[in-house]
């Protein structure tokens, strides 16, 4: 049996402050499983505990209680921590020195030779086109290069395992893309990817598991085609719906939106063929025929509900 | 060791650019020239009838030109090393950092030794300092230059090691306070200290062994005219004062390392 990339067994994360008398439950007996080579979403509204759950993860915190293991050790172990490229979610670094020299910094704090150290940094200043800034001070960079720069520090010693804490926080839609791009490379590269974010329809594209946390419970786990399920309902554009027909569209418990010079209907699957051929007898024209699943946004309103609508 | 040098070589640049830091060490180097003044005003009064009495003058200035730069290193060290510490948890750098396959004890020793390269520099400093105004005024300073390195060098690893164990347990200002009663308190346990009331003995005791003698490594002890009747310290002398005081910063950042490793890296 596969060893998980990332492990957590009934995981128990309270936050106390002693002197309030105040305790927090941050994550109760959280448990799941990441597999290597699988590219997983974290999801949940704020304050659900990601962050604290990726903190524990890197052993930033401690667990309460519950056992977590990362490539196979405990959490802040350095031959795991050897294997993992980390983006923290508001990526922090020494102001004075430039883009270079900061990740000069870290590839000497990862420990590997210096042989082809000026190559690698060079590389992965170019992948996120920062290379015509790297003699920047990093204090004048904006915050879509911040992010871009702590994206090559996390890639910087070609890590198994990517633990990236909002990756496209901060980026405008063409770096976001060139994050999507860069995570789907990674999966293709057989790499094992846990990613927080709250912009689900990219995360849609690129995960291939999906966990979702609501008050530090885990509400929802599994594989993305297992929780979003085939496609339950069919789109159909045509030129026009008669009175009568959209009567019993209301009836199906399908849905009707005008445009111009088309409608979209949406009614379940089954119905597909029955409403095609009565649009086609009525004398409109059916513009297109389109199946739908429930998105990942859907499954997380329906999972977290109305506090979801924070994220 | 490279991650510890890396790390080392990080916190003294992370000292050069801080600006209060510098602010702090060119108000007193300002302070320092002004009282050149007063050192060539006495030089340019000597005369042969005065010349020991001058010379005990300007050595009495300089000696306490070295207390003033001793006394500022000790703060120095103390703030730097709580600060080099707490400013990584609080802009959050530590959590790239820490992301590393570093150790936490490799991560504290990094930092102190960082805070110790900074300190080397300073002493080197105020050595070249102190030696120049002697030069300008004349006279010789009677201490080896090695004491005036080893024993506040010794004195800052020690203030070091304390701010650096409570910084992982407490922030700055709570650390400097910590560090300010300590050095108080090290004044009133002293054998030479007035005595306590009968009941506190035990107290004035156990607190004169616990607190680091940090008197003992005060290199005005072998500064001035006024104390050149003391007798000469052996090498053999010097290396157990010397010894004990590294003994002290290695068990309390020994201390430091214990606690850092329990603790997390971001506020709960």
């Amino acid at each position: 049996m596969t060893t998980p990339a990332i492990e957590f067994r009934e995981v128990t994360k309270v936050y106390r402050k002693r002197l309030r008398g105040v305790e927090v439950a941050a994550l109760t007996n959280a448990s799941f499983s990441i597999f290597p080579g699988e590219v997983c979403a974290f999801l949940g509204p704020n304050g659900a505990g990601k962050t604290t759950s990726i903190s524990m993860l890197m052993g930033f915190f401690f667990a309460d209680s519950g056992e977590i293991s990362v490539l196979g050790y405990p959490p802040g172990d350095v031959r795991a921590k050897s294997e993992i490229g980390f983006l923290p979610e508001n990526f922090a670094f020494y102001k004075y020195l430039n883009a270079r020299r900061l990740l000069q910094f870290h590839y000497a704090l990862s420990g590997r030779s210096t042989e082809n150290e000026d190559r690698v940094i060079s590389d992965l200043l170019s992948k996120v086109k920062l290379a015509e800034f790297e003699k920047l001070k990093i204090g004048k960079y904006s915050r879509g290069m911040v992010q871009r720069l702590g994206v090559a520090q996390a890639l910087l010693h070609d890590p198994k395992l990517l633990v990236l804490d909002e990756p496209t926080s901060g980026l405008d839609p063409t770096g976001r893309k060139d994050v999507r791009d860069l995570i789907s490379s990674l999966r293709a590269a057989g790499k094992t990817v846990f990613l927080s974010s709250h912009l689900l329809s990219e995360v849609e594209q690129v995960c291939d598991r999906v966990i979702i946390i609501s008050k530090g419970r885990v509400v929802q786990s599994g594989r993305m085609e297992e929780l979003l399920g085939a496609a339950d309902r069919v789109e159909i554009l045509a030129t026009s719906v008669p009175e009568e027909l959209a009567a019993r569209i209301s009836e199906w418990g399908g849905a009707i939106t005008k445009h111009d010079s088309a409608v979209t209907i949406v009614v379940p699957l089954e119905r597909k063929r029955e409403l095609a051929e009565l649009l086609w007898q009525s004398g409109q024209d059916v513009i297109h025929i389109l199946p739908l699943r429930s998105s990942l946004e859907d499954l997380y309103m329906r999972t977290v509900g109305s506090e979801g609508e924070q994220a | 060791m490279k991650k510890i040098k890396t790390l080392a070589t990080s916190t003294l640049e992370n000292f050069l650019h801080n600006r209060l830091l510098l602010l702090v060490l060119i108000l007193a180097l300002c302070l320092l020239t002004l009282m050149l003044f007063p050192l060539l005003a006495a030089k340019s009064r000597t005369t042969g009838e005065n010349q020991q009495a001058m010379a005990s003058m300007v050595l009495e200035l300089i000696s306490q030109v070295m207390s003033f730069s001793s006394g500022l290193g000790t703060l120095l060290a103390a703030w730097g090393a709580a600060d080099a510490f707490n400013t990584e948890l609080k802009s959050g750098t530590v959590l790239a950092i820490m992301a590393r396959p570093v150790k936490r004890w490799e991560f504290l020793l990094g930092k102190y030794l960082g805070v110790m390269l900074f300190m080397g520099c300073y002493v080197l400093v105020m050595l070249a300092l102190s030696y120049g105004m002697a030069s300008l005024a004349g006279v010789h300073i009677q201490a080896s230059p090695l004491v005036l390195i080893f024993y506040p060098m010794v004195r800052y690893a020690i203030y070091a090691a304390i701010a650096m164990f409570f910084a992982t347990l407490t922030n700055t200002i709570a650390t400097m306070g910590a560090i300010f009663v300590i050095a108080m308190g090290i004044d009133f346990v002293t054998p030479r200290s007035p005595a306590w009331m009968p009941k506190l003995a035990w107290l004035k005791t156990t607190l004169y062994y616990v607190l680091p003698s940090t008197n003992l490594l005060t290199e005005d002890r072998f500064l001035s005219l006024r104390q050149a009747s003391l007798k000469q310290a052996t090498w053999q002398q010097h290396a157990i004062s010397l010894a004990y005081g590294l003994d002290f910063a290695l068990i309390v950042l020994l201390f430091a390392m214990w606690s850092f490793h329990y603790r997390t890296l971001r506020e709960d």
